[in-house]
C-alpha cells in the first residue's frame, strides 16, 4: 500500500549523497505521507486517490534536500585537508628514505652501509606508520539508534573505513617490497634470485585480503 | 483566501511554535492540527513545514528526536526550547502590534 509514497519519496532524494541528515529527512518525510495516507483511507478515499493526494500535499522540496547536501559535506573538509597532508608527507618519505643509504655509501666510510641501510629502513617505517594512523583516525560513523538506516550508514561506513585500510597496507607493503628488493640487489649482488621477492609480495597481499575477507565473514 | 494563505505562510514559525508550545509534536499532527483549526480551509505544504522545522532547529527554539513505536516506522517528534518559548511569545506581541495597527489603517474615518 505505502510502496507508492515510499517510491515517491525515493525518487525525490535520487542523486542526493545519502548523508545523515537527508536520509533522516527522507524517513521523516515517509512516515508522516504514511500517517496521512492512513487517515484518508478511513475517511473513505480510494487507495489511488489517498495516495494521489498525499503526493500532491509535499510541495517543492527541491531546495531542501539540496541544503540537506550541502550541510554534510562542510565539516568534512578539513578532514580530508589532514588526510591529503599526512599521505603527501607519508610519500614524501619513501621516496627520500634511500638517499641517507646511498649518500653514506659513496663516503665509503667503514660499517657506513649498514647504518644507512638502518636510517632507510626508519625512514621507511614512519611513512606506513603514518599512512596506517591517517587510514585510522579517519571519523567512522557510529551508531545513534536502532533503526535499520542506522545500521546501513554504519557498515556502509564500515566496509569503506576497511577499504581505506586495505589500501593503506597494500601501498605500505609495495614500497617496502621494492626497498628490499633494492636493498638485497645491492648488497649480495644476486640479481637473478632477489626478483622473487615480488612473487612472494603478491603472496603477502593475497593473505592479506582473505584476512580481511574473513573479518567481514 | 490569498490574503489568509498569505499572512499564514508569513507566520508558519509563530504557528508551529504554537502547536508545539502544548506539547512534544510530530509533523503530520503539526500539520493535521493546522487544517483542522481552519476548517479544513488550510494546510501547510511539507516542503514549506520540513524548511520551517530545519530553521527552527537551527535557530535553537526547537529540538528533534526519534520516538520509540513499537510497531510501524519510528516518529520524528519536535520539542520546543525555551528560546523557542521567548521567540513564540516575541512573535505573537510582535503580531498583535502588527494587527492592531493595519486594523487602524484599514478603517474608514467616520465624521
Amino acid at each position: 500500500m505505502d510502496q507508492r509514497l515510499r517510491k515517491h519519496v525515493e525518487g525525490l532524494f535520487e542523486g542526493t549523497a545519502p548523508t545523515k541528515k537527508a536520509v533522516e529527512l527522507k524517513e521523516e518525510m515517509i512516515q508522516n505521507l504514511e500517517d496521512k495516507y492512513k487517515d484518508l483511507i478511513a475517511e473513505g478515499k480510494s487507495p489511488e486517490a489517498a495516495a494521489n493526494i498525499a503526493i500532491a500535499g509535499i510541495g517543492d522540496v527541491s531546495a531542501l534536500i539540496e541544503e540537506m547536501e550541502k550541510g554534510a559535506t562542510m565539516p568534512n573538509e578539513a578532514g580530508r585537508h589532514k588526510s591529503a597532508m599526512l599521505t603527501a608527507v607519508a610519500v614524501a618519505m619513501y621516496i627520500v628514505s634511500f638517499l641517507p643509504w646511498i649518500i653514506l655509501d659513496s663516503l665509503r666510510i667503514r660499517n657506513s652501509g649498514t647504518l644507512g641501510f638502518v636510517i632507510t629502513l626508519l625512514f621507511v617505517a614512519g611513512a606506513t606508520g603514518l599512512l596506517i594512523y591517517n587510514s585510522m583516525t579517519k571519523p567512522k560513523y557510529y551508531k545513534e539508534d536502532d533503526t535499520m538506516v542506522e545500521e546501513f550508514r554504519e557498515w556502509q561506513s564500515d566496509t569503506h573505513d576497511q577499504r581505506q585500510m586495505r589500501r593503506a597496507i597494500s601501498s605500505a607493503l609495495w614500497t617496502v617490497i621494492v626497498a628490499l628488493f633494492f636493498i638485497l640487489s645491492f648488497s649480495t649482488r644476486m640479481w637473478h634470485v632477489t626478483w622473487i621477492i615480488f612473487i612472494i609480495g603478491g603472496a603477502i597481499e593475497a593473505f592479506i585480503n582473505i584476512f580481511f575477507l574473513s573479518r567481514k565473514k | 483566501m490569498s490574503i489568509a494563505s498569505d499572512l499564514i505562510r508569513g507566520h508558519t514559525d509563530t504557528i508551529i511554535l504554537a502547536r508545539l508550545m502544548g506539547g512534544d509534536n510530530y509533523g503530520y499532527e503539526i500539520n493535521k492540527s493546522i487544517q483542522q483549526k481552519t476548517g479544513g480551509k488550510y494546510e501547510l505544504k511539507e516542503a514549506t513545514l520540513y524548511t520551517a522545522f530545519r530553521r527552527l532547529e537551527q535557530a535553537g527554539c526547537i529540538s528533534s528526536y526519534w520516538g520509540d513505536e513499537q510497531t510501524g516506522a519510528r516518529r520524528r517528534y519536535y520539542t520546543i526550547t525555551d528560546l523557542g518559548r521567548e521567540t513564540y511569545s516575541g512573535l505573537v506581541e510582535e503580531w498583535q502590534a502588527a494587527r492592531e495597527m493595519i486594523e487602524e489603517l484599514m478603517r474608514t474615518e467616520e465624521t
